[in-house]
């Protein structure tokens, strides 16, 4: 059986100390989470349960709802402060969740990505008419949907299709980066992405 | 209450790209369920929203996992999308060395009219059952999905109590409309009860503007329509009618969703 808590805890232990948008740091009262941004500020509003964690990240700073959790648009101005590993790792599943859970499935070997003609294969109902896009349509839909400047912060490593890579973003898109740093991992389209897709073969706008 | 420390338990909603409560009921029932310490680890996952039924495997420590929809009816999303979606091939499956075990919606369990009873009865104190029309709400579209059957599974229970003066199925896109509610009820007292999952746009905006409680206003799908709720009693068309919150909002539900586990665990025996 695994232990999710017990890797969380190992890697603070060596260091680890950001998440996404979010810093983690060794308090007297145990760990505080708080956006990066706002290290060094003094007026943060102060929370200290889990709970309050779901909150914190399902509305943007506008008090715009925040479907895709890894988007780069975490709300400002709160800091977290919680008693434990259990509890940091409980608020780290509300503010990007199964981040942690996938990353430990990569390292144990266990996490299988998915491309992206293989998920629009399966669609069906409204959005098997996905299965019509095609790669110049899919490489501009990605490139503006999960761009890091605005759309999300996660690191992509499904491919298109085995023969194509997603070609239209920048190499750090696909790049793991430091150990202190939990990487957010996509290994598969999320339903964001395949919602965009049908719009795309349909021809209707992006919002709405 | 049953206990299953070595097991999982993954509740599965729908969830929005739009509207930020509908995930709101998932999680409180998985909150509810956790504190009882029921299951070693409980977890949600959504269509619409992350953790996604992708990723929630990923997330379980437990190599025991029950998944209970957290759906209205059996349909599209039970029997197509969230097998799909999870590997799953029948009842109980082996997904990379886990045991999944895949339990009934919520919607069809029988505690469900009790739900029902109690969220009509919440909604208008005082008032006399059998001089009331009881409408039970629901969607009602080519969605392939069957919630316009499980609503009139509902009314029938509720209507052979004899508790309500009379009991109606009404949905919002196939007849009976739930629009012509004055026409469909012959009672003083009229309750509607939305038989969704969560409150929403269909909730906060649409039922209340068909029902003629509200005008449309376009985006309001947002905790800012729950101000509906507030203002119960409506007196229009010569009734007096109160509005009720989704079903799925009801406490209860998280008790369903054991139930769900048990009965598996009964079929299985």
């Amino acid at each position: 059986m695994m232990d999710t808590n017990a890797a969380l805890a190992d890697w603070l232990d060596k260091g680890g100390r950001q998440i996404g948008q979010i810093t983690i740091a060794k308090s007297a009262d145990g760990w505080e989470l708080r956006h990066i941004d706002d290290v060094g500020r003094e007026d943060l509003c102060l929370y200290t349960i889990t709970a309050d964690a779901r909150q914190l990240a399902n509305l943007d700073d506008a008090g715009a709802y925040r479907a895709l959790k890894t988007a780069p648009n975490l709300r400002h101005g709160w800091r977290l402060v919680l008693p434990d590993v259990a509890t940091v790792h409980s608020a780290l599943d509300a503010f990007y969740p199964a981040m942690i859970g996938v990353q430990l499935a990569r390292e144990r070997g266990e996490l299988t990505p998915v491309n992206l003609r293989d998920t629009l294969a399966r669609q069906t109902g409204m959005y098997r008419v996905t299965q019509k896009l095609t790669d110049e349509q899919a490489q501009s839909l990605i490139a503006d949907s999960c761009r890091c400047d605005g759309g999300c912060l996660k690191i992509i490593l499904w491919r298109i299709s085995e023969e194509l890579p997603v070609n239209s973003l920048p190499a750090e898109k696909f790049t793991v980066r430091g150990q202190n740093e939990w990487p957010l991992l996509c290994h598969e389209a999320c339903n964001i992405l395949v919602a965009g897709a049908r719009k795309v073969v349909k021809g209707e706008p992006k919002e709405g | 209450m049953f206990s299953k420390p070595d097991s999982a338990l993954v509740i599965v909603g729908h969830g929005s790209t739009l509207n930020p409560d509908s995930s709101g009921p998932t999680w409180g029932h998985a909150d509810a369920i956790a504190q009882l310490g029921a299951f070693g680890e409980v977890h949600c996952a959504f269509w619409k929203e992350e953790p996604s039924l992708r990723q929630v495997l990923h997330c379980v420590n437990k190599r025991e996992i029950y998944v209970v929809p957290n759906f209205i009816s059996e349909g599209y999303f039970t029997q197509t999308v969230i097998p799909r979606e999870l590997g799953l091939d029948g009842p109980q499956t082996n997904v990379a060395g886990r045991t999944v075990k895949y339990c009934a919606p919520v919607g069809s369990h029988e505690r469900m009219t009790d739900l029902l009873l109690k969220r009509a009865a919440a909604v208008a104190p005082g008032v006399s059952p059998k001089e009331t029309s009881l409408f039970i709400v629901g969607h009602g579209t080519g969605l392939n999905d069957n919630s316009a059957v499980a609503a009139k599974r509902e009314v029938e229970r509720i209507r052979a109590l004899g508790i309500f003066g009379e009991v109606i199925a009404a949905y919002m896109e196939e007849a009976p409309f739930i629009a012509k509610w004055d026409e469909l009820s012959t009672q003083p007292n009229v309750v509607v009860v939305p038989f969704f999952i969560a409150d929403g746009l269909h909730s906060y905006e649409d039922i209340p503007v068909l029902l003629g409680i509200a005008s449309t206003s376009p985006g309001a799908a947002s905790a800012t329509g729950a101000g509906v709720f507030a203002q119960n009693p409506y007196r229009l068309r010569g009734r007096t009618l109160f509005y009720a919150n989704s079903i799925g909002t009801e406490e209860g539900f998280a008790e369903v969703i054991l139930d769900q586990v048990a009965a598996f665990d009964a079929a299985a025996a």
